[in-house]
Order: structure tokens, then sequence, then C-alpha cells
């Protein structure tokens, strides 16, 4: 019973990760990279990592709070991945984030509204000597 | 057989003079692990012997026996003496080892911080010069007849600093420095592995360590200080997309924290901690399919067309 979450954390090895942005919301990539517990923990990371939570960490207000379900340009995987990398003005994430991570990082923020606020903190807690942005200066 | 098997056994053996034994220290910490183990095997070798011959002793006398036998008093005293003896020198031996290890020793301000993360090392120098500390990444230098003191930490889960010709283990906990002195006493290359199970990339966890001269290391660590030259190449340019919001190259506007400093990334000997040798073709082949290399390492895939990837090998290579 307990190993059948285990499907759910497989990870591919090897070649095949996306070289392009999702083609429209029925891109069969999508259901990996969003059912896959393990993709959206590495888009978590990635979060922190390309400081996203400066402006979308916990209590951010408005079209920043990520986690109420609501969208500005749509919900679809497709349409959130646009924002992400398009939808930043001068950020340009699109050419300063490669095309894995816009994957995940577009599944862990589809994942984020699923869960209560203390699940969110919990993860924040857990990574919070991580590496964060440019400002970050490591555990003293 | 007999052949196969006995070349087999010191065949194992020639390993352990290597880069990565404790059985050939090459600092004080080390030595004092090794007397210890000499120690232990010495005793425990006696002790092995006795029990075997008592062992031996009994079965022939059983055979030869016709009464009951007669438990020789004696020498069960002289048995129990030279057990209780020799627990008694491993427990001081022990505790002088310790106490060899883990001394606090003069180390003359030279200390140096050591992060693990899931899977390398962040490794930081104070810049004797300004005071200011300089980052490098998966290479420890230290100075011979120097004691240099580590400061080991964690961003993520525990890791174990350990690299067994210089020093014994010691653990690396999120959310505390631990300390620990090392006077390296040889010069040479050494290899350092994590020794915590600290996820699926544990076993490509290593650490390049080398020991070099008090002038050698002064040097060195004088040519890290030193920022990237500034250049306008193409690679440059290709660097500052998708490579700086994670890798820093002092000197140029990448400043980004999550991976490792790349100011003087082709002086290293090894890309990815220890995962593969420096060479312009494994720099091309780990930014293009990081994952078929190292599965799960944090870096991602970087899609670049065949001379944007060139181009951005020419100045990595050059970063020395």
């Amino acid at each position: 019973m307990l190993l059948c979450g285990c499907s759910s954390e497989a990870r591919e090895v090897g070649p095949t990760v996306p070289q392009t942005a999702p083609i429209g919301e029925q891109d069969p990539r999508i259901a990996y990279y969003q059912d896959n517990f393990g993709q959206v923990a590495q888009g978590g990371r990635y979060f922190l990592y390309y400081g996203c939570a400066g402006c979308h960490g916990d209590g951010a207000q408005g079209a920043r709070d990520l986690t109420d379900g609501r969208w500005k340009r749509g919900g679809g995987f497709a349409a959130v991945f646009t924002s992400i990398a398009h939808g930043h003005g001068d950020r340009a994430y699109a050419t300063r984030i490669p095309v894995e991570p816009l994957w995940q990082l577009t599944a862990y923020a589809r994942d984020l509204q699923r869960h209560m606020p203390e699940k969110r903190r919990r993860q924040a807690l857990d990574q919070q000597a991580e590496p964060r942005g440019a400002a970050w200066w490591g555990p003293q | 057989m007999m052949r196969i098997i006995v070349t087999g056994a010191l065949l194992s053996l020639a390993g352990c003079q290597g880069i990565q034994s404790p059985l050939a220290p090459g600092g004080d910490q080390a030595a004092a692990l090794h007397s210890l183990f000499l120690l232990m095997m010495g005793v425990c070798g006696v002790i092995y012997m006795l029990v075997l011959g008592g062992l031996g002793w009994s079965l022939w006398r059983a055979r030869s026996a016709s009464d009951a036998a007669v438990v020789p008093e004696r020498g069960l005293w002289a048995v129990a003496i030279v057990i209780v003896v020799g627990l008694t020198v491993l427990i001081i031996g022990s505790f002088v080892a310790d106490r060899a290890v883990f001394a606090s020793r003069a180390h003359g301000a030279m200390i140096v911080r050591v992060t693990g993360h899931q899977w390398w090392w962040r490794i930081e120098y104070r810049d004797p010069a300004t005071g200011r500390w300089i980052e490098t990444a998966n290479e420890l230098h230290l100075p011979r007849d120097r004691t240099t003191r580590l400061a080991l930490g964690s961003a993520d889960v525990i890791h174990s600093f350990w690299v067994p010709n210089v020093a014994g283990k010691l653990d690396m906990i999120p959310g505390r420095r631990n300390i620990l002195d090392l006077t390296p006493r040889r010069i040479g290359w050494f290899r350092g592995q994590c020794a915590e199970f600290c996820g699926t990339q544990h076993a490509h966890m290593a650490l390049d360590v080398k020991v070099e001269s008090a002038a050698a290391f002064d040097a060195w660590l004088a040519t890290q200080a030193r920022p990237a030259a500034a250049v306008a190449s193409r690679g440059a340019a290709v660097f500052a997309g998708p490579c700086a919001a994670c890798h820093t190259i002092r000197g140029t506007g990448a400043s980004g924290r999550a991976g490792p400093d790349l100011t003087h990334l082709a002086a290293r000997r090894s890309i990815a901690a220890g995962t593969l040798t420096m060479t312009r073709g494994n720099l091309q082949g780990w930014i293009a399919q990081p994952q078929a290399l190292k599965p799960g390492t944090a870096m991602p895939s970087v899609p670049l067309s065949g001379p944007d990837a060139d181009a951005l090998a020419t100045y990595l290579e050059r970063l020395r």
C-alpha cells in the first residue's frame, strides 16, 4: 500500500526534456509535469532560485497571489507558461530561464492553489536556507 | 584457484595507498586516526588469535582427554587479564585519538566555510587583502603545515565532510556550523566525498582537495580573489541569458547564487562535484544534458544552438 504513491514521483532520465513551450492546452507533455510530485517540487526550488518568491511569496496580494485560483491570463498550463515566460515585461524570463525549469515552474504555480497555507509555510521553512535570488548569502 | 584468491586479496589492498584512503594519512588528524586504527588492529588481532588458540586447544583436548576436563585456573586468569588490558589500551587510545582529531588548534584566522548542497560543495575563503568572502566550489585548497579551520554547514539536508587522507568525517547539518581543524602535512591531490546519504546523486558529490606549499596556496588565493576580466564576447552574452540567474562570475553582471560560483571555473579540476573531468567536451555536454549525466541535479538542461554552445564553452574555458 505504501508503495502505491511512488509512481507519481517517477522521473525520466535522459535526453527527453522538453525543448519547446507547450503547444496548446492538449500538449501530451503537460500531464507528466503537472501530475509528477518530483517535477512540481523541483519547480518549487526554482521558484526560490529564480527569486519568484520575492513578489509571489506568502502574503502576496491581488494578481501576484498565486494561491487564490484566479488567473489574469487564464489558468491553463499553456496560458500560465506564457505568462511566466513572456508576461513579466523587462525581466524576459523566456530568455533567462531554460525551457525545462519553465515547465516545472508552471506546474508548481498551478499546484499552489491546491494546498493549505500551512503546507506552503512548511515548504517555505524547509527551504529557508536554500539559495534565493542574488541576495542570498547562505546559512551563516 | 588459491593463486587467484591471493592475487585478488593483494590487489584489493593496492588501492589503500590512494588519494582517498585513511591508510595513507597526509595530515595530523588523519595520522592520529591511522595510529588508532593500527592499535585496534594489533590489540584485536592478539585477542582474536587467543580466542582461536583457545578454541583449537579445547578441540584438541576434548579428543585426547579421557577424564573430566580440568579447568586450568591460571590460564583463565591470564586470558581475562589480556582482555581487560587490551580493552583498557583501546579505550585510552580512542580517547587520545579523539582529543587529537577534535582539539582546537591555532589556525591564524584561516577560516574556510564549506556548505553542502544537493549535490555539490560551496567553499568560501576570506580574501586576505580585503577581508571579504570569496567563493569557489568543489575544490578545496589547503596550505601545508598550517592549520585551516573549516566551518561546515548545509543548505538543505545533512551531508558529511570526509577527506580520508586529511581527517575523519564530520557531519554538515542544516542550521548549524560544525568546526573541523585540518593540519595537512603532505603535498598532493586528495579526494573527498560526501559520507552521509543525501539523495539520488550522493555518489556524485565528490571534492577535490589540493594540499600545497604555503607560497603556492597564497598565490592561488590571490588569483581566486581577482574578479574575472570583463570581455564582450558572444559567449559572455550567452552566459548573461540563462546562466546568470543561478551562477556568479565576479566582475560581470552574473550574480545568481543558487549554483556554484564560476569566476575561475576553468582552473578547477572537475565539473559538477567530481562527476566529470574539466574538458571542453565535458563542459558542453554538461550544459546541454546535465540530467542525463547526473539525474536530479538542480542544473537544468540549457538548449543552445551549436554556435552559441561553442561560444559559451570558449568563454568558460578562459575563466582561469
